[in-house]
């Protein structure tokens, strides 16, 4: 049955050229069990390379510091490549914003002083808001000074400007914002922002809010959502509703090893590392929504399907001040002109 | 023919040799001059596009001297001390001004004279005469008095006590004239005379420095023109070098073989003097503006001018002759963007000493040049004490807060129980809060100072999202409602 060690060698070496080519990064298996994984990366002898492929550099790799997260992403987010950060939903833009910018972050502990580059077309700052100076200081430890902002009314225009940036080795990091999937933005303009970030060693992180996923160049790609934060906590224990830390919910869309996964991240702001979520308990899962998002058809045919994502709303509890059939009425203000009371005189 | 309303009738305000052939006048009212000929052609008078037309013409001018300044409505005035010799002397470079708007289609009439008055005489009254120094005189004396630039009633009084051309002006007396008719007429004539200098003011400041090439052949293509900008910025370096600055502020001048101009000016966020560089930064700008920049029959004349300049400070290269500085890079890239997008391409946040979230943080175009937004501490002032917590701030801010339906509160003062955002509605489950914000009481001395107050809260919604919303205004204290609004995310 077992092949023989000179065709195996042959087909090793054969692969190895096709990466070559391609210019993929090296792979990794999971570390045996019982060996510790080097959350920095450092530790070279530990990797364990698939398919006989040269062993990646230590730095190749930029760890989150998750355990889980990063033996599914074989090692961590590729430093020298583009990533895509995907929001379902165009409210989700603060924690795809966060999480990018936590990755950020991390970066930048290795690469002081850097200036980082945020790349958006007007639509979309307008949309999910701009990115607050003081607020990134405060969470993220950027300094005001390390950031740039870049703002194209055209989605083209952006893709220029970010393709410039890509190839810059003096920008810490490069930041995309788009919104939905435009036909710009398709495998071959993502294959050159992709090619620029590995020949500058530095990566570009597309964030994607509102976006289904398609093909692109990307070697990663990472649903992003936000998770309840934890109560703040003090001496006496934590502090019952209050807003702790920034939580993430990460799935992993595409990765090398297409090990699927879901994690809840929560982000450090004094540390400035990721910490998983150890209260499994307040972990909501979004998918699991007890309310029915359309209601059920009394006597009649099913309506056709909505088009795009249907939304549902929560159940409104306890609250009956606002029922749903006063809700959908507009104001007084924007009713039709003959219903309203017609003035004397 | 060309009419215009005075009072109540349309009249006549220009005509041209046909129409005056038949014997009508200016001023003519349009129903006699219909009544003569029923066949003319009227068209209603555009001041407005006489005044772009001639700020058209000014442009082109540029090419023979950079200080042009209008006259009028009908007349531009060149300064052209020390740029004759460029181009052959004064009646060659008249000759060609003169000859070149005849091509353009233009009825020109030149004078040139040391004085501005005397050039303007020449101009309109003896036409295509070149007057020397110390011929002022012998110019204007047969002149009528219009010649002098005086209001029409001073003229007609001067011509009610026989005083009818400018000889005679200048011969009477000079303190009577000036007590009868005011001193405008005596400063006129010893401007018109040399006695007193007279400014031109320029309708564009005067570039500091500028190169520029005339082309025997026009060239019409993009890469051309690059080439070319390449080329002058070679001649500039040199010039700026000599002067140890770079420049700030580039504008290059194509000047069309049919009389337009296209001004294409560009900053630069550091002191440059490189002519790759430039060449570089005109090549994005000239990119972006491909649509705009019309060739037509071609470019004759190519100029670069320096706008600002700043002083440059050289830099040492290390042994190998290569210079690391990562600030260099990051400065021709914006300036690269910001030649094809425009200015506000690149920013850069800078934080401004003030509570309102919004006016916390300044956005500007990208500069290197430090900016000092706050005034420097003195020591002696007591500081206020530090937080040891900073307040919460979101990550993303709205660039205008958005309005939000809160159709309950828990408690007055207390943070919404739901809210309906973007049509959609929000459940809250947590919420931290409020930090009142107030207005800056002295930016807006007007506003109700309770009315404009905020209270923020942090929020969370069932799905994990958390957001920023305020209050402004309270409770049961003014007349008008609270509104809620919706500033910004976190993370």
């Amino acid at each position: 049955m077992a092949i023989s060690a000179v065709a195996r060698e042959t087909v090793f070496a054969l692969r190895r050229q096709i990466a070559k080519i391609e210019g993929t990064l090296p792979e990794r298996l999971q570390a045996p069990a019982g060996a510790p994984l080097d959350a920095d990366g450092g530790d070279a002898d530990l990797t364990i390379v698939r398919r006989g492929l040269a062993a990646a550099l230590p730095d190749a790799f930029l760890p989150i510091g998750l355990e889980r997260l990063d033996a599914a992403l074989s090692g961590g987010l590729p430093k020298a490549a583009l990533s895509e950060i995907h929001g379902l939903e165009t409210r989700d833009a603060g924690a795809v914003a966060g999480f990018a910018l936590s990755l950020t972050s991390l970066i930048l502990k290795r690469a002081q002083g850097l200036p980082v580059l945020w790349i958006g077309t007007t639509e979309i700052f307008r949309e999910a808001g701009f990115p607050y100076a003081r607020g990134l200081q405060a969470c993220f430890g950027i300094e005001p000074e390390q950031l740039l902002f870049s703002e194209a009314p055209k989605l083209v225009d952006a893709l220029w400007v970010a393709e410039e940036a890509a190839r810059m080795t003096a920008l810490a990091a490069v930041i995309l914002e788009i919104r939905g999937n435009p036909q710009r933005l398709d495998l071959t303009a993502t294959r050159r922002l992709h090619a620029r970030a590995q020949s500058a060693g530095r990566p570009v992180f597309l964030l994607r809010q509102a976006a289904e996923p398609e093909p692109t160049a990307a070697p990663v790609r990472l649903i992003v959502a936000s998770a309840p934060a934890v109560p703040r906590a003090t001496v006496a224990g934590p502090l019952a509703g209050s807003i702790g830390r920034p939580a993430f919910t990460i799935s992993i869309g595409k990765s090398r090893t297409a090990l699927p996964g879901q994690f809840t991240l929560e982000w450090n702001p004094d540390e400035r590392v990721f910490d998983e979520r150890r209260g499994e308990e307040r972990r909501t899962d979004r998918t699991k929504n007890p309310v029915p998002v359309v209601s059920l058809s009394g006597g009649r045919k099913d309506p056709a399907a909505a088009s795009g994502a249907v939304l549902a709303f929560p159940a409104l509890g306890s609250s009956g001040a606002i029922s749903p059939t006063t809700g959908d009425q507009p104001p007084p203000g924007q009713r039709p002109a003959h219903l309203s009371p017609r003035r004397a005189g | 023919m060309i009419s215009h309303r005075q009072g109540n009738a349309q009249r006549i305000s220009a005509l041209d040799e046909r129409a005056e052939a038949l014997h009508l006048k200016r001023d003519m009212g349009i129903a006699d001059a219909r009544a003569m000929h029923p066949s003319i052609d009227i068209v209603e008078a555009d001041p407005e596009a006489d005044r772009r037309l001639l700020e058209g013409l000014a442009d082109w001018c540029d090419r023979y001297t950079p200080l042009v300044a209008l006259d009028g409505a009908d007349g531009l005035f060149l300064d052209v001390t020390g740029c004759t010799h460029l181009f052959g002397g004064e009646r060659a470079m008249l000759d060609d001004i003169l000859s070149r708007f005849f091509h353009q289609g233009f009825d020109v009439r030149a004078g040139l004279a040391p004085t501005p008055g005397a050039a303007w005489a020449a101009a309109r009254f003896c036409g295509d005469r070149i007057v020397d120094g110390g011929e002022e005189e012998a110019l204007l004396a047969p002149l009528p008095l219009a010649a002098l630039r005086i209001a029409p009633e001073t003229r007609a009084s001067l011509e009610s006590v026989g005083l009818r051309t400018a000889g005679a002006v200048m011969a009477a007396p000079r303190a009577p004239l000036a007590r009868r008719f005011g001193a405008t007429l005596l400063l006129r004539l010893d401007q018109a005379l040399g006695r007193l200098d007279e400014a031109v003011s320029p309708r564009l400041p005067v570039a500091p420095l500028s190169v520029e090439r005339h082309l025997a052949e026009p060239v019409t293509l993009t890469e051309d023109i690059e080439r070319l900008v390449g080329l002058l910025a070679t001649t500039l370096k040199g010039d700026l070098e000599r002067r140890g600055e770079g420049a700030r502020t580039l504008a290059l001048l194509l000047f069309r073989v049919d009389g337009a101009v296209s001004r294409i000016a560009l900053g630069t966020s550091r002191p440059m003097r490189d002519p790759r560089l430039i060449q570089k930064l005109f090549h994005e700008r000239l990119a972006a503006l491909e649509q705009d920049i019309d060739a037509g029959y071609g470019f004759d004349l190519v100029r670069l001018s320096v706008l600002a300049a700043a002083a440059f400070d050289m830099a040492q290269a290390d042994l190998t002759g290569e210079v690391t500085d990562d600030g260099a890079d990051i400065a021709l890239f914006a300036d690269r963007i910001r030649a094809r997008l425009g200015e506000g391409a690149v920013l850069q946040p800078v934080t401004v000493e003030s509570h309102l979230p919004e006016r916390a943080v300044a956005i500007i175009p990208f500069s290197e040049a430090p900016r000092r937004t706050t005034p420097p501490k003195r020591p002696d002032r007591v500081q206020a004490p530090k937080t040891i917590f900073p307040p919460e701030r979101p990550i993303r801010l709205f660039r205008a807060p958005e309005p939000i339906e809160v159709p309950a509160t828990e408690m007055p003062e207390g943070p919404p129980l739901n809210f309906r955002w973007r049509r959609a509605l929000y459940r809250v489950t947590r919420a931290e809060g409020p930090e009142r914000i107030a207005a800056e009481w002295w930016r807006e001395a007007s506003s109700d100072a309770a009315a404009s107050t905020r209270d923020y809260f942090r929020i969370e919604d069932a799905d994990g999202r958390r957001y920023w919303l305020y209050r402004q205004g309270l409770y049961g204290n003014s007349q008008t409602a609270p509104r809620w609004f919706m500033h910004g995310v976190f993370a």
